[in-house]
């Protein structure tokens, strides 16, 4: 159908054999990873694995159906679509009759998951699957009708690109708390998806080396975007550069094979952090365990930084103290609200201006969440952010950052005091939100997360259908049809 | 929202977007203008190698309706950002390109960008070669007032590659001039940049590394895009430690200076221009052994004693990436001083065909080869502005030749004569343009200041049949 396209994805052999005759011995960290690509296989995906990663799957996909509906995607889309049209095969959420060429897809679809900071978060700190699955669903789309890969091959790529992002940020102690310098989507989510789409298009073990040379060199973007417009292209761009790695590697593209290694003076993967130490991963042998299985993730309740979801449960705790205290919800009973929370400067934000501030400012969400008795995708709202009532209560707010409230997603807490003009004070504190690792949402929980973001763009079938697909992945015979159904 | 804060964000933003026709100096305009043609010469020479035919298979998967000039192809086009991409990663793929001081390859992050904005504007609005000219030289400007921000770009890099960070803003910095973005836009266009900077070091002296400099020309037109459109960043994206500031362990950004009488960092600082493609410091290395094996043959019947010879020793700065005792393949042969060292001894000067396979393999090389050696001397610091180097040859019978190389030919300290940039670029384009094209774009580019509309450059540069060209020539 499109013959060149199929040039495009037939790997070349003769290249391929080149470079394994020059390619790095077996006991490079770079290699184990690219050995771990390859050779990973279905049976290597444990019951846990799979349930976990079907549940990210279904929550991005839901993320990004409702993302597409805002106004950074509607950038991102008309760029695409007035400077590029042709080989276009690639579906894009939320806009059934719209396809673009595979990278673009990817990258339209990337930036709709992280549009508003819906999707999901993992410890160490990345969003992972956005960064992942935009390009499998775009490459699956791509591959010719004879060779399509089935779910089981699409549930392990992604888990793959999983894998490697979470093992490339134990490489670093900076990883385990909160980011201050590159955002990590943009640094290991280009890898992973590298990764992800290496092992869908069945590359080498050499082109998938080369697959994350190449995708090093695409990688990192400064923290200083975050709370900006321009932050959902990180994730955007990861995956989709991480595809064009892929690609670029399939084609006989060649990279430093010692990329992930420590290469003193000149650096390779390990410019992105100060801290590096390196391992490399074991072969997938029958004990080989995705971090998946000891590490879940966390899916968010509202579309705003991981961080606020725990100033959130403690004000709506708070909030119930204040109303069996007071009859009702009265601000102005109210001298201040102390909030307790870790040092990170990127969501320490007392007066946002804009719906991306306000998704990262722990006092705006505090107030939203005191105000209302809720936080969701009305509270970002234009209208919502300048309320009166709402700048009251954030004139009201003083921080604190006590020394045991480490900026770090497995260990932090987030507190409310209300502190009355009585001088009474109520107190509520959050260790562990609804929806984090250690208390994941119910099933019925993220089935009503997805129902309600894919309704804002998809009729009722269409939506039951997606959920039908992704809970029968591995039986499905052509992967590229979750893709079609978006 | 007015600009009444003071950041240096909106002090660049200020500044791209002011910045005028009128303000370019003599000086600037004939740097500027060399180095185009440069440029130009390496990126043509460029589309013949391995990696420039994988990018362009590549991104033939994109087509459109909006497309420009592949360099040196009239059968094809591409979209805007693909096709600064392609000739970007042709300017590079030979390391033939210039080098400025603070280092970085200027050039080609910013000329192809501009070249395939300038073909695809909205409307056809025509674009004069005074405009382009104009947008180049924003685009240079940026690219050294960033790398001024940290005491860590005066030396050869160990981190990130420079095109890779600085080259990615001055793409978006010029793209946004030639886009006319208001102050506003140009802020976002580098802000969005930023989140497509930066490529680790260890990807040069591969296949890469060409691609370093193809991505900043392509996602710096493609960040001035998004701008137009609307896409919002950071503010004060280069005041910020966790901005621009992520790509450095020292950073202390610092404003413009005032447009009025605007002093532009090209006229006190030129760049390098190579006479053979390989890594800057390398030319250094070149010359002193060329010097010595000028004088060991003089001493010895015109004849260079080679099975005579015991040891080859290099003093050179300290650069890891350039250190490589024995290169398998073209990319690591650009980036090795004994390599170089070795073949201007047994050839006597270096040239594109120095780097082809067989040379690369042949015998006698790799006998020299094993008898070099690198010596690092406490004060040869790694800085493209005060490095040297030495280069000894000892004979078995005891006696030794050296010579010592401060400064190479085409070094901004001793610039290329106009005679020899014309030579190398029309020995680059030789056989890939007619010599019509040839001669047009020399003086095209000579004129580039009274050129009404530019698309007569693209459409040299595509090759297209000579007999379309003398109508389009028009000079203001």
């Amino acid at each position: 159908m499109f013959p060149g396209l199929t040039a495009v994805l037939v790997p070349s052999r003769c290249p391929g054999a080149a470079v394994a005759a020059r390619s790095a011995p077996e006991d490079t960290v770079t290699s184990s990873f690219a050995s771990f690509i390859r050779a990973a296989r279905p049976e290597h995906l444990s019951p846990t694995v799979r349930q976990r990663s079907k549940r990210m799957i279904l929550d991005s996909i839901g993320v990004g159906l409702v993302g597409s509906t805002t106004r950074v995607f509607d950038i991102a889309l008309r760029y695409c679509r007035e400077l590029y049209s042709s080989v276009a095969v690639s579906s894009v959420y939320g806009k059934p009759g719209v396809k673009l060429s595979p990278t673009l897809a990817a990258f339209t679809n990337g930036v709709a998951t992280h549009s508003m900071d819906f999707d999901d978060t993992w410890h160490p700190a990345t969003h992972p699957s956005g960064a992942v699955l935009p390009a499998l669903l775009a490459a699956s789309q791509m591959v010719p009708p004879n060779t399509k890969p089935n779910g089981l091959d699409f549930l392990l790529a992604f888990n793959v690109g999983l894998e490697v992002q979470g093992r490339l940020m134990h490489f670093s102690t900076e990883a385990h708390d909160i980011p201050k310098r590159f955002h990590p989507p943009s640094v290991v989510g280009t890898l992973g998806s590298a990764a992800a789409t290496a092992k869908l298009l069945s590359l080498s073990s050499a082109q998938c080396c080369h697959a994350l040379g190449i995708a090093a060199s695409l990688a990192g973007a400064p923290m200083a975007n975050a709370a900006t417009q321009a932050k959902p292209l990180h994730v955007g761009n990861a995956t989709r550069l991480g595809l064009e790695a892929a690609l670029l590697a399939g084609r006989g593209m060649e990279a430093n094979p010692l990329i992930l290694d420590d290469i003193p003076g000149c650096s390779g993967f390990s410019a992105f952090y100060s801290v590096y130490q390196p391992k490399p991963l074991s072969a997938p042998g029958e004990h080989h365990e995705f971090l998946l299985e000891k590490q879940d993730i966390a899916f968010k309740r509202f579309p705003a930084h991981l961080g606020m979801h725990w100033v959130v449960d403690a004000a709506l705790s708070v909030r119930n103290l204040f109303i069996n205290y007071a009859g009702s919800f009265s601000p102005s009973l109210i001298r201040s609200i102390m909030l307790k929370i870790p040092v990170s400067k990127y969501i320490n934000r007392p007066f946002p201006s804009s719906e991306h501030q306000a998704r990262h400012s722990f006092q705006f969400n505090a107030c939203a969440a005191l105000l209302d008795g809720e936080v969701g995708l009305g509270s970002f709202s234009e209208s919502s952010i300048q309320r009166q009532e709402l700048r009251e209560l954030l004139d009201k707010v003083v921080v604190e950052h006590p020394e045991d409230n480490v900026a770090n997603f497995d260990k932090m807490y987030g507190e409310v005091a209300l502190l009355l003009h009585s001088g009474d004070i109520l107190t509520g504190k959050c260790d562990t939100f609804y929806g984090h690792w250690r208390n994941p949402l119910s099933k019925e929980s993220l089935l009503k997360k997805f129902r309600s973001n894919a309704s804002h763009v998809l009729p009722e079938e269409k939506i039951e259908a997606i959920i039908t697909l992704v809970d029968n992945l591995e039986n499905l015979s052509d992967s590229s049809q979750l893709a079609c159904s978006l | 929202m007015g600009m009444t804060r003071c950041t240096v964000t909106g002090n660049f933003a200020k500044v791209i977007n002011g910045l005028n026709a009128n303000q370019l100096t003599d000086q600037v305009i004939q740097r500027s203008k060399r180095m185009i043609l440069d440029t130009l010469g390496v990126g043509l020479l460029g589309t013949s190698t391995e990696v420039c035919h994988k990018v362009a298979q590549y991104s033939k998967i994109y087509s459109s309706d909006l497309s420009s000039t592949i360099w040196g192809h009239s059968d094809f086009r591409l979209p805007p950002v693909y096709a600064a991409f392609v000739n970007g990663v042709a300017v590079h793929s030979m390391d033939f390109d210039d080098t400025w001081h603070p280092a970085t390859h200027p050039s080609g992050a910013v000329l192809p960008a501009v070249i395939a904005l300038s073909e695809a504007f909205p409307q056809k609005k025509k674009i004069s070669g005074l405009d382009l000219l104009l947008a180049f030289n924003v685009g240079i400007e940026v690219q050294g007032r960033l790398l001024h921000f940290s005491r860590e770009a005066r030396n050869i890099p160990r981190r990130f590659h420079p095109p890779a960070v600085v080259g990615t803003m001055g793409s978006a910095a010029a793209c946004a001039k030639l886009l006319a973005l208001d102050q506003q836009e140009c802020k976002n266009a580098l802000a969005i940049a930023a989140s497509y900077a930066g490529a680790p070091l260890a990807n040069a002296a591969t296949q890469i590394k060409p691609l370093h400099v193809g991505n900043a020309a392509k996602h710096g037109l493609e960040a001035a895009c998004l701008a137009l459109q609307g896409l919002q960043g950071n503010k004060q994206i280069l005041d910020m430690e966790s901005g621009m500031g992520a790509f450095y362990t020292d950073y202390n950004p610092q404003t413009l200076p005032i447009l009025q009488s605007y002093p532009w960092l090209l006229d006190q600082q030129d760049v390098a221009i190579k006479r053979f493609p390989a890594h800057l410091a390398t030319h250094w290395v070149a010359d002193a052994a060329s010097s010595v094996r000028r004088k060991l043959v003089q001493s010895s019947e015109n004849l260079l004693p080679l099975d005579k010879i015991e040891k080859v020793i290099l003093k050179v700065p300290e650069v890891r990436y350039v250190n490589r005792p024995s290169p398998a393949s073209e990319h690591e042969a650009r980036h090795s001083f004994q390599f170089v060292a070795c073949s201007a001894l047994l050839d006597g000067s270096m040239s594109v065909q120095s780097f082809a396979s067989e040379n690369i393999h042949r015998p006698a090389l790799r006998e020299l080869l094993c008898k070099t050696q690198l010596e690092h001397p406490p004060d040869n610091t790694p800085s493209f502005d005060s490095l040297y180097c030495e280069v000894s040859v000892t004979l078995q019978d005891g006696n030794t030749t050296s010579d010592r190389c401060t400064t190479f030919y085409g070094h901004w300290r001793k610039p290329l004569k106009k005679e020899d940039l014309e030579k190398k670029f029309q020995s680059n384009v030789h056989g890939i343009l007619q010599t019509e094209a040839m001669e047009g774009i020399i003086e095209t580019v000579y004129n580039l200041e009274k050129v009404e509309d530019c698309s007569v450059l693209s459409t040299l540069l595509s090759g297209q049949s000579a007999r379309a060209l003398p109508k389009k020539l028009r000079f203001f």
